[in-house]
């Protein structure tokens, strides 16, 4: 999948490291229910105080939606709400475990300093 | 972000992942937040998916399209299959002329009913499968397979074979 970290805005402090794997946010944003590209952008800010570019937003979800993790929705006006389907499910755990691994033992070093 | 600035970086991406998000995209950038930051991104992105296209360099429109429909083995094997029919029958034809009918029809006949009577459960599964979920698309690609079939029972009867 194509890297888009580049373009990951951080409004908090755009020194501070932050974290940016858009296709994974838009999953980990889609998990508690279907939204359309304003509210996913909106729902990732208060997530993980990362703002997404909307080019940035639409890279990953191309991409999500032609792996079948997540698929479109009847078009409210002109807004398209997308939910995510039960294989990104199951990416977004296996993700998320992995990274609740890495944090583990990222903590633990930290911690023995 | 205004309209025209919204249409304008829309149009940086490629036609085909237009047809698909450029409605929903434009609709996205005049709602949001405007700006040197977002535009750079819309601007960044539109480069990389020129660059690097989603699904090697071309997007499905609508899977109920008409192009995305009739790309399906089961809207393209009938038409092969009449056209590899139409060819048998033209092909002797276009090298030793019009044929006299004869009482046994050969083997060139066998494989031309066997092509034209084959397509038939395979123009029954399309029908049946893709009907009720895009009937206006199924339609047209129907009365293409159609047309397929009447061109090459054409010269059968036009010849009399």
């Amino acid at each position: 999948m194509r890297s888009t970290r580049h373009v990951v805005i951080d409004e908090k402090d755009p020194e501070l490291g932050h974290y940016s794997d858009p296709p994974l946010l838009v999953l980990a944003s889609l998990s508690n229910g279907p939204k359309h590209g304003h509210a996913m952008i909106e729902d990732i800010l208060r997530l993980c105080g990362t703002r997404l570019g909307p080019g940035t937003l639409y890279g990953a979800i191309a991409r999500l939606e032609r792996q079948g993790w997540i698929e479109p929705l009847p078009a409210e006006e002109r807004r398209r709400p997308y939910r995510i389907t039960t294989e990104g499910l199951r990416v977004l755990r296996a993700r998320l475990a992995t990274l609740q691994q890495f944090i583990k033992a990222g903590v633990g070093r930290l911690g023995a300093l | 972000m205004n309209v025209t600035l919204a249409r304008l970086l829309t149009r940086l991406y490629p036609r085909a992942w237009r047809e698909r998000y450029g409605a929903e995209f434009e609709a996205l950038l005049v709602d949001g937040q405007g700006g040197l930051r977002a535009s750079t991104d819309v601007v960044w992105s539109a480069l990389c998916e020129r660059m690097h296209p989603t699904q090697g360099g071309k997007m499905d429109r609508d899977p109920r399209s008409f192009g995305a429909i009739v790309r399906h083995p089961s809207a393209l094997i009938p038409m092969a299959m009449s056209l590899i029919a139409l060819m048998l029958v033209l092909g002797p034809i276009a090298i030793y002329g019009p044929p006299v009918r004869e009482p046994d029809e050969g083997a060139m006949a066998h494989l031309w009913q066997i092509l034209m009577a084959g397509q038939l459960p395979v123009l029954a599964f399309f029908a049946i499968k893709w009907l009720p979920r895009a009937p206006k698309s199924t339609l047209a690609v129907l009365a293409l397979q159609a047309g397929a079939v009447l061109a090459a029972m054409a010269p059968v009867f036009y010849f009399n074979l």
